[in-house]
């Protein structure tokens, strides 16, 4: 059984169709890519698999458990962390606050434990100096990075990213991307819906084209850049607008 | 039976009772819109020498807002009704006084609602008067004043509707506004909630549709630098 | 004009001075207490997707914000009685001083709820709490700190409020005033002396409270 099963899935907002009897499997292992034009349901299908948004129609099975009964949400997006465009350090907290909360909260974990944890990816996120910064201190990269490191405190079995390097500067989003490729290099599970070509390359081991909510084109990293573009005159386009 | 004894005892509402509502809801209206003009213009004269550049003129007005501000109005109204008197010599009667109070009162609010309209106008617009040869008093009339009094109407709405509330304090030196008639009727009739349902209408019907116009008047006004 | 500030060494007077500190430190603080609560609930309820909430918040906040506490209290001195509930002067002020407090407290704490945008809410989701640990940890600790200047202006009105209350008997630093006036006649003296000893609550009230702020201040 994949880890997630998103099962003929239909979402719309008002008369937008975004997926449109979208399936497709998700293993726990490797980086899959999703990539597509604006508005094709890719932050859209992150969403749903997290259940931030409800399906109109199909199921999206994590673990076993149906994003549609509300008791699974819980068990689902603690398995699943999220980091969105926007990144949200809460204010009112410092960094190792904003890190520690939730693990102490939802999984109980002692606070001394929680502490060590934090550090340690605070060092894995290279900002082990800013544990008392406030969100008003840091760049949004490292805001970003941030948000992350927290993702990954509750030992998540999978990291979804939507367009975790969209709102970032240049520089901004190589030390962002540098992390997620050490991540990926740690065999960390992660689903990335992303504009940057260059990562897809280096990192993807999989992946999803989608296009007006379908899904175009679904392969490994090095078909989809040779065969898959020779092929199919959509995902060329699409390759050569973004100028690769 | 107990039940009805216990109500013969006071007397029932009569038709006068309604004129005494109707002259009442007179008195609190004609004293609170006294005192709001001569407070506002007071508060207008105020506001504008806080706006001085000069910081001993603009200083001296606090000592007169401050005590108005940080203090009830019934410990005010008290000192001019009660205080005032010993001091001057002379009586001052319940409309002299509530008038008094409430208008002080209201200025003090209004100074610096009206500091605060003026000063958030953009000082680049002062400069544009300059540029263009207004002088200091001319750039103030004609583009100063307009766009602060359009930031004042909507609070200046609010408090008034706040000063009319505060108006039913003035009852508590006996003047027979809304609220004291409102008592008097209780003690009479025993029907408490009648008579407050009355003089609960009477309010809101005065207060609600004034509340509404500054809610709309700030949307309608605002400005966006 | 005789300034006469004698009255002031008489313990007894000194004595009812204390009671009404007293008085106006109970309702003050119970009111402030009660009110807060009463307005977190209605600027929840405001934001409620349940129409009806959404509307029982409303009317009673604007009811409330549009007729006088002083008629209120009459309302409640009055009425309470009449239900066949037997208070005492200082319940019925508390009573609806809270009541009247939770309106205004509703309308800023509102404006603070509305500070905070989905995308924390979502963050927050995300992460695995559930929509009352998200109030709990992140949404109310946010709101409250963006309300909290105006919250602390309330609460000072509030206490000037209080002095109101001596209307229906209560013995508070109004009315401890007002007892010792009719025995010495001394209106100006006492009078002025009550309205500096307001000031200067309201002072050290409005002081402190920057102090807090500025340490707890978040932006957003």
């Amino acid at each position: 059984m994949a880890m997630i099963e998103v099962k003929s899935i239909t979402k719309s907002f008002g008369s937008n169709v975004v997926l449109r009897d979208f399936s497709v499997d998700f293993e726990q292992n490797g980086v899959t890519v999703i990539l597509g034009p604006s508005g094709t349901g890719k932050s859209t299908l992150l969403r749903c698999i997290n259940g931030l948004e409800k399906t109109d129609k199909g199921d999206i099975l994590v673990d076993g458990l149906s994003v549609n009964s509300k008791r699974n949400l819980r068990q689902i997006r603690l398995a699943c962390g999220m980091v969105f465009q926007q990144t949200v350090i809460f204010p009112q907290m410092n960094v190792m606050e904003n890190l520690i909360l939730s693990p102490i909260k939802l999984l109980k974990m002692p606070k001394n434990e929680a502490i060590d944890r934090a550090r340690f990816y605070l060092k894995k996120v290279g900002l082990e100096s800013k544990e008392k910064s406030r969100h008003n201190e840091l760049s949004g990269g490292e805001q970003q990075r941030i948000a992350i490191a927290r993702a990954l405190m509750m030992n998540p079995k999978a990291l979804l990213l939507d367009e975790v390097t969209s709102a970032l500067d240049p520089e901004m989003t190589r030390e962002v991307l540098n992390i997620l490729e050490s991540l990926a290099s740690d065999g960390v599970c992660m689903l990335c819906v992303t504009h940057e070509m260059q990562f897809a390359k280096d990192v993807a081991s999989r992946v999803l084209f989608l296009d007006g909510g379908k899904l175009i084109c679904d392969t490994g990293k090095e078909e989809f850049f040779s065969t898959a573009r020779k092929e199919n005159e959509r995902i060329n386009k699409f390759l050569s607008f973004i100028g690769d | 039976m107990q039940e009805a004894h216990v109500y013969g005892k006071y007397a029932h509402f009569a038709i006068s009772d309604l004129f005494t509502f109707l002259s009442s809801c007179g008195t609190t209206l004609a004293v609170t819109l006294i005192s709001l003009f001569l407070g506002s213009v007071l508060g207008v004269v105020i506001g504008l020498i806080r706006c001085s550049h000069n910081k001993v003129i603009r200083t001296i007005p606090l000592i007169f807002i401050e005590p108005l501000r940080n203090s009830p109005l019934v410990v005010q109204l008290f000192l001019v009704y009660y205080g005032l008197p010993v001091v001057m010599g002379t009586l001052l009667d319940v409309y002299s006084a509530a008038i008094l109070t409430l208008s002080l009162n209201t200025a003090a609010f209004f100074s610096v609602l009206v500091h605060n309209s003026i000063k958030a106008v953009p000082t680049a617009q002062w400069e544009v008067g300059y540029a263009l040869g207004h002088g200091k008093a001319s750039t103030f009339i004609h583009i100063i004043a307009q766009q602060a009094v359009r930031l004042l109407i909507p609070q200046a709405i609010t408090l008034y509707i706040g000063q009319l509330q505060c108006s039913s304090i003035l009852s508590l030196i006996s003047l027979r506004d809304l609220c004291r008639v409102g008592q008097l009727l209780t003690v009479r009739t025993m029907q408490p909630f009648i008579v407050w349902g009355i003089v609960f209408f009477l309010y809101y019907a005065i207060s609600f549709p004034l509340a509404r116009l500054a809610g709309y008047l700030e949307n309608r006004l605002n400005y966006s630098y | 004009m005789h300034l006469n500030f004698r009255f002031l060494s008489n313990p007894i007077f000194i004595g009812l001075l204390k009671q009404g500190v007293k008085n106006t430190l109970i309702i003050a603080s119970l009111c402030i207490i009660f009110g807060f609560l009463l307005g977190i609930i209605f600027a929840l309820m405001r934001r409620s997707k349940i129409k009806a909430l959404r509307i029982v918040s409303t009317v009673w906040v604007d009811f409330l914000r549009n007729t006088p506490f002083l008629v209120q209290l009459f309302f409640f001195y009055y009425g309470l009685p009449q239900l066949g509930i037997q208070t005492n002067p200082l319940v019925t002020s508390v009573i609806a001083l809270s009541i009247n407090s939770s309106a205004v407290n509703c309308e800023v704490i509102r404006s603070g709820l509305m500070a905070v945008k989905k995308s924390y809410y979502e963050c927050a989701e995300a992460l695995g709490f559930s929509y009352v640990q998200t109030l709990r940890y992140f949404v109310l600790p946010i709101s409250l700190r963006v309300a909290f200047k105006p919250l602390v202006n309330n609460f000072i009105n509030l206490i000037l409020t209080t002095s109101v209350c001596f209307s229906i008997t209560v013995v508070e630093l109004m009315g401890a005033c007002k007892v010792i006036n009719g025995r010495v006649d001394r209106p100006f003296e006492i009078y002025i002396l009550l309205l500096i000893a307001y000031c200067i609550i309201t002072f050290v009230l409005s002081f402190v409270s920057k102090i807090i702020d500025k340490r707890i201040a978040v932006e957003l």
